[in-house]
Protein backbone atom coordinates (compact mmCIF):
# COMPACT_ATOMS: atom_id res chain seq x y z
CA UNK A 1 0.00 0.00 0.00
CA UNK A 2 1.34 3.24 -0.81
CA UNK A 3 0.57 6.50 1.08
CA UNK A 4 2.29 9.65 -0.03
CA UNK A 5 2.21 12.89 1.54
CA UNK A 6 -1.11 14.09 1.07
CA UNK A 7 -1.42 17.14 2.90
CA UNK A 8 1.45 18.52 0.50
CA UNK A 9 -0.57 17.04 -2.39
CA UNK A 10 -3.97 18.86 -1.75
CA UNK A 11 -4.31 22.64 -0.84
CA UNK A 12 -8.00 23.09 -0.32
CA UNK A 13 -9.33 20.12 1.88
CA UNK A 14 -8.31 21.64 5.59
CA UNK A 15 -7.55 24.99 4.75
CA UNK A 16 -8.70 28.13 6.79
CA UNK A 17 -10.53 29.81 4.47
CA UNK A 18 -12.19 28.57 1.31
CA UNK A 19 -12.92 30.71 -1.96
CA UNK A 20 -16.04 29.76 -4.20
CA UNK A 21 -15.42 30.49 -7.30
CA UNK A 22 -18.89 31.34 -9.42
CA UNK A 23 -17.52 30.84 -13.06
CA UNK A 24 -16.21 27.44 -14.31
CA UNK A 25 -13.02 26.83 -13.34
CA UNK A 26 -11.49 23.04 -13.82
CA UNK A 27 -8.38 24.39 -12.12
CA UNK A 28 -9.83 23.90 -9.18
CA UNK A 29 -9.74 20.09 -9.09
CA UNK A 30 -7.02 18.12 -7.35
CA UNK A 31 -5.78 14.46 -7.10
CA UNK A 32 -4.13 12.83 -4.59
CA UNK A 33 -2.63 9.47 -4.41
CA UNK A 34 -4.44 5.56 -4.93
CA UNK A 35 -2.84 4.03 -1.88
CA UNK A 36 -4.49 0.37 -3.00
CA UNK A 37 -3.48 0.51 -7.16
CA UNK A 38 -2.99 -3.27 -6.79
CA UNK A 39 -6.93 -3.25 -6.54
CA UNK A 40 -9.84 -2.25 -9.23
CA UNK A 41 -12.59 -0.97 -6.72
CA UNK A 42 -15.44 1.54 -7.61
CA UNK A 43 -15.48 4.78 -6.19
CA UNK A 44 -18.76 6.99 -6.23
CA UNK A 45 -19.27 10.95 -5.72
CA UNK A 46 -22.83 11.59 -5.61
CA UNK A 47 -23.80 15.67 -5.56
CA UNK A 48 -27.29 16.22 -4.97
CA UNK A 49 -26.69 19.97 -5.19
CA UNK A 50 -25.72 20.77 -8.44
CA UNK A 51 -27.23 24.08 -10.43
CA UNK A 52 -26.33 25.42 -13.53
CA UNK A 53 -27.68 27.92 -16.07
CA UNK A 54 -29.99 27.69 -19.42
CA UNK A 55 -27.65 28.93 -22.05
CA UNK A 56 -30.79 30.34 -23.83
CA UNK A 57 -33.06 31.30 -21.12
CA UNK A 58 -30.68 31.93 -18.10
CA UNK A 59 -33.20 30.16 -15.94
CA UNK A 60 -31.60 28.11 -13.49
CA UNK A 61 -31.41 24.18 -13.38
CA UNK A 62 -31.00 21.41 -10.81
CA UNK A 63 -29.96 17.90 -10.68
CA UNK A 64 -28.51 15.21 -8.53
CA UNK A 65 -24.85 14.14 -10.43
CA UNK A 66 -23.53 10.43 -9.56
CA UNK A 67 -19.85 10.14 -10.64
CA UNK A 68 -18.72 6.52 -10.36
CA UNK A 69 -14.97 5.73 -11.21
CA UNK A 70 -12.29 3.04 -11.25
CA UNK A 71 -8.79 4.72 -10.09
CA UNK A 72 -5.74 4.23 -11.53
CA UNK A 73 -2.65 6.25 -9.49
CA UNK A 74 -4.77 9.54 -9.27
CA UNK A 75 -7.90 9.88 -7.13
CA UNK A 76 -10.21 13.26 -7.41
CA UNK A 77 -10.23 15.04 -3.59
CA UNK A 78 -14.21 15.69 -3.11
CA UNK A 79 -13.50 19.25 -1.53
CA UNK A 80 -12.09 20.05 -4.98
CA UNK A 81 -15.39 18.51 -6.76
CA UNK A 82 -17.26 20.29 -4.35
CA UNK A 83 -16.39 23.75 -5.08
CA UNK A 84 -15.57 22.60 -8.95
CA UNK A 85 -18.79 21.94 -9.46
CA UNK A 86 -20.13 25.26 -7.67
CA UNK A 87 -18.49 26.99 -10.27
CA UNK A 88 -21.18 25.85 -13.13
CA UNK A 89 -23.40 27.92 -10.97
CA UNK A 90 -23.76 31.26 -12.99
CA UNK A 91 -22.46 28.55 -16.34
CA UNK A 92 -24.37 28.63 -19.09
CA UNK A 93 -24.75 24.70 -20.06
CA UNK A 94 -27.11 22.43 -21.36
CA UNK A 95 -27.53 19.32 -19.11
CA UNK A 96 -26.17 17.13 -22.32
CA UNK A 97 -23.05 19.37 -22.69
CA UNK A 98 -22.29 19.64 -18.94
CA UNK A 99 -22.41 15.84 -18.26
CA UNK A 100 -19.50 15.62 -20.92
CA UNK A 101 -17.54 18.43 -19.88
CA UNK A 102 -17.08 17.45 -16.01
CA UNK A 103 -16.59 13.70 -17.24
CA UNK A 104 -13.74 14.99 -20.07
CA UNK A 105 -12.14 17.20 -17.24
CA UNK A 106 -11.89 13.87 -14.65
CA UNK A 107 -10.57 12.07 -17.01
CA UNK A 108 -8.03 14.55 -18.08
CA UNK A 109 -7.44 15.09 -14.29
CA UNK A 110 -6.93 11.66 -13.16
CA UNK A 111 -6.95 9.08 -16.03
CA UNK A 112 -9.21 6.68 -14.75
CA UNK A 113 -9.18 2.86 -15.94
CA UNK A 114 -13.40 3.58 -16.20
CA UNK A 115 -15.59 6.59 -15.61
CA UNK A 116 -19.24 7.66 -15.75
CA UNK A 117 -21.08 10.83 -14.60
CA UNK A 118 -25.08 10.77 -14.57
CA UNK A 119 -26.49 13.71 -14.67
CA UNK A 120 -30.26 13.49 -12.97
CA UNK A 121 -31.73 16.58 -13.85
CA UNK A 122 -35.21 18.25 -11.90
CA UNK A 123 -38.09 18.50 -14.97
CA UNK A 124 -38.25 21.25 -17.28
CA UNK A 125 -41.90 21.72 -19.36
CA UNK A 126 -42.34 17.99 -17.49
CA UNK A 127 -39.29 16.71 -18.76
CA UNK A 128 -36.63 15.74 -17.01
CA UNK A 129 -33.34 14.50 -19.25
CA UNK A 130 -30.94 11.96 -17.71
CA UNK A 131 -27.50 12.28 -19.67
CA UNK A 132 -24.94 9.60 -19.09
CA UNK A 133 -21.05 9.85 -20.18
CA UNK A 134 -18.78 6.96 -20.11
CA UNK A 135 -15.32 6.29 -20.65
CA UNK A 136 -12.91 3.47 -20.64
CA UNK A 137 -8.65 3.64 -21.14
CA UNK A 138 -8.54 1.66 -23.68
CA UNK A 139 -8.03 -1.51 -21.89
CA UNK A 140 -9.79 -4.87 -22.90
CA UNK A 141 -11.06 -5.43 -19.59
CA UNK A 142 -12.50 -1.72 -19.06
CA UNK A 143 -13.49 -1.64 -22.50
CA UNK A 144 -16.00 -5.00 -21.84
CA UNK A 145 -17.23 -2.94 -18.57
CA UNK A 146 -17.93 0.11 -20.82
CA UNK A 147 -19.73 -1.80 -23.33
CA UNK A 148 -21.28 -4.31 -21.01
CA UNK A 149 -22.51 -0.75 -18.99
CA UNK A 150 -23.61 1.06 -22.16
CA UNK A 151 -26.08 -1.87 -23.32
CA UNK A 152 -27.66 -1.99 -20.12
CA UNK A 153 -28.21 1.39 -19.14
CA UNK A 154 -31.85 2.27 -17.61
CA UNK A 155 -32.67 -1.24 -17.57
CA UNK A 156 -33.72 0.29 -13.67
CA UNK A 157 -34.48 3.98 -14.66
CA UNK A 158 -33.75 5.90 -12.15
CA UNK A 159 -35.77 8.27 -10.00
CA UNK A 160 -34.59 11.54 -8.21
CA UNK A 161 -35.49 11.13 -5.11
CA UNK B 1 -37.78 42.64 -7.71
CA UNK B 2 -41.09 43.60 -7.40
CA UNK B 3 -43.82 40.60 -7.10
CA UNK B 4 -46.56 41.90 -9.51
CA UNK B 5 -50.25 41.05 -7.70
CA UNK B 6 -53.12 39.03 -9.43
CA UNK B 7 -56.65 39.31 -8.12
CA UNK B 8 -58.25 36.31 -6.63
CA UNK B 9 -61.21 35.09 -5.16
CA UNK B 10 -61.28 35.91 -1.16
CA UNK B 11 -60.99 32.89 1.39
CA UNK B 12 -58.68 30.66 -0.94
CA UNK B 13 -56.09 28.78 1.28
CA UNK B 14 -52.58 28.88 -1.26
CA UNK B 15 -49.86 26.92 -0.88
CA UNK B 16 -46.64 27.13 -3.13
CA UNK B 17 -43.70 24.86 -2.89
CA UNK B 18 -40.76 24.87 -4.38
CA UNK B 19 -37.41 22.17 -3.77
CA UNK B 20 -35.39 25.05 -5.93
CA UNK B 21 -34.20 27.64 -3.68
CA UNK B 22 -30.58 28.41 -3.68
CA UNK B 23 -28.78 32.06 -1.61
CA UNK B 24 -24.93 32.43 -0.48
CA UNK B 25 -23.56 31.96 2.80
CA UNK B 26 -21.33 34.60 4.30
CA UNK B 27 -18.84 32.41 3.85
CA UNK B 28 -19.79 32.38 -0.29
CA UNK B 29 -20.70 28.56 -0.23
CA UNK B 30 -24.48 28.28 -1.72
CA UNK B 31 -27.20 26.66 0.57
CA UNK B 32 -29.60 24.91 -1.14
CA UNK B 33 -33.42 24.18 -0.17
CA UNK B 34 -37.19 23.72 -0.30
CA UNK B 35 -38.93 26.53 0.30
CA UNK B 36 -42.66 26.11 1.46
CA UNK B 37 -45.12 29.23 1.44
CA UNK B 38 -49.05 29.36 3.35
CA UNK B 39 -51.35 31.66 3.17
CA UNK B 40 -55.34 32.81 2.81
CA UNK B 41 -56.22 35.53 0.47
CA UNK B 42 -57.75 38.45 0.92
CA UNK B 43 -58.59 38.69 -2.48
CA UNK B 44 -54.84 38.86 -4.08
CA UNK B 45 -51.56 36.56 -4.42
CA UNK B 46 -48.68 37.32 -6.25
CA UNK B 47 -47.97 36.39 -10.50
CA UNK B 48 -45.70 33.29 -10.29
CA UNK B 49 -43.52 34.42 -12.94
CA UNK B 50 -42.17 37.16 -11.34
CA UNK B 51 -42.34 35.41 -7.86
CA UNK B 52 -39.76 32.89 -9.69
CA UNK B 53 -37.53 36.00 -11.01
CA UNK B 54 -37.18 37.06 -7.24
CA UNK B 55 -36.63 33.02 -5.95
CA UNK B 56 -34.03 33.12 -8.77
CA UNK B 57 -32.90 36.83 -7.52
CA UNK B 58 -31.67 35.02 -4.40
CA UNK B 59 -28.64 33.04 -5.81
CA UNK B 60 -26.27 36.12 -5.70
CA UNK B 61 -27.79 37.42 -2.46
CA UNK B 62 -25.51 36.81 0.99
CA UNK B 63 -27.80 35.86 3.61
CA UNK B 64 -27.25 34.01 6.96
CA UNK B 65 -29.42 31.22 6.95
CA UNK B 66 -31.72 31.76 9.77
CA UNK B 67 -32.80 35.17 7.73
CA UNK B 68 -33.58 33.28 4.57
CA UNK B 69 -37.38 32.93 5.62
CA UNK B 70 -38.11 36.41 7.25
CA UNK B 71 -36.73 37.55 3.77
CA UNK B 72 -38.99 36.11 1.50
CA UNK B 73 -42.05 36.31 3.92
CA UNK B 74 -41.52 40.19 3.78
CA UNK B 75 -41.33 39.69 0.03
CA UNK B 76 -44.45 38.42 0.00
CA UNK B 77 -46.23 40.71 2.69
CA UNK B 78 -45.06 44.23 1.23
CA UNK B 79 -46.69 42.89 -2.16
CA UNK B 80 -49.92 41.03 -0.77
CA UNK B 81 -52.51 41.61 1.58
CA UNK B 82 -53.07 38.10 3.07
CA UNK B 83 -54.07 36.23 6.05
CA UNK B 84 -52.14 33.94 7.87
CA UNK B 85 -48.94 33.58 6.05
CA UNK B 86 -46.05 31.39 6.66
CA UNK B 87 -42.66 30.63 5.14
CA UNK B 88 -40.62 27.37 5.77
CA UNK B 89 -37.45 26.82 4.51
CA UNK B 90 -35.88 23.52 4.96
CA UNK B 91 -32.12 23.80 3.99
CA UNK B 92 -29.94 20.93 2.86
CA UNK B 93 -27.35 19.74 5.33
CA UNK B 94 -23.89 21.31 6.36
CA UNK B 95 -21.65 20.00 8.03
CA UNK B 96 -24.03 17.49 9.18
CA UNK B 97 -26.30 19.70 10.58
CA UNK B 98 -29.77 20.05 9.17
CA UNK B 99 -31.37 23.67 9.20
CA UNK B 100 -35.63 24.48 9.07
CA UNK B 101 -36.33 28.12 9.29
CA UNK B 102 -39.51 29.07 9.74
CA UNK B 103 -41.38 32.54 9.74
CA UNK B 104 -45.14 34.18 10.37
CA UNK B 105 -48.21 31.25 10.42
CA UNK B 106 -47.28 27.79 11.21
CA UNK B 107 -48.22 25.40 9.25
CA UNK B 108 -47.37 21.64 8.02
CA UNK B 109 -45.94 21.81 4.28
CA UNK B 110 -46.90 19.31 1.94
CA UNK B 111 -44.09 17.08 1.15
CA UNK B 112 -44.18 15.03 -2.00
CA UNK B 113 -42.18 11.86 -2.22
CA UNK B 114 -40.12 12.78 -5.34
CA UNK B 115 -39.97 15.52 -7.79
CA UNK B 116 -42.48 13.70 -10.16
CA UNK B 117 -45.21 13.43 -7.95
CA UNK B 118 -48.09 15.88 -9.43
Amino acid sequence: MIISNREEELSQLGSSSTTYSYSYDPKLLETFENAHQENDYWVTLNADEFTSLCPITNQPDFGTLIINYIPHIKMVESKSLKLYLFSFINNGEFHEDVVNKIGKDLVALMKPKYLEVIGLFYPRGNISIHPTFSYNNGENYYQELEKHRFFNRNLNPQRIG
Amino acid sequence: MKLTKVTIQKNSTIEYSSKELLFLAKSGQPYRGSLHIYFISKGETFDLLTFKKYITSLRSVTLNAEDIAYTIYKKIDDAIDSKKLGVIVDLTSRGGIQQRISFGKKFKPVVKSNIFQV
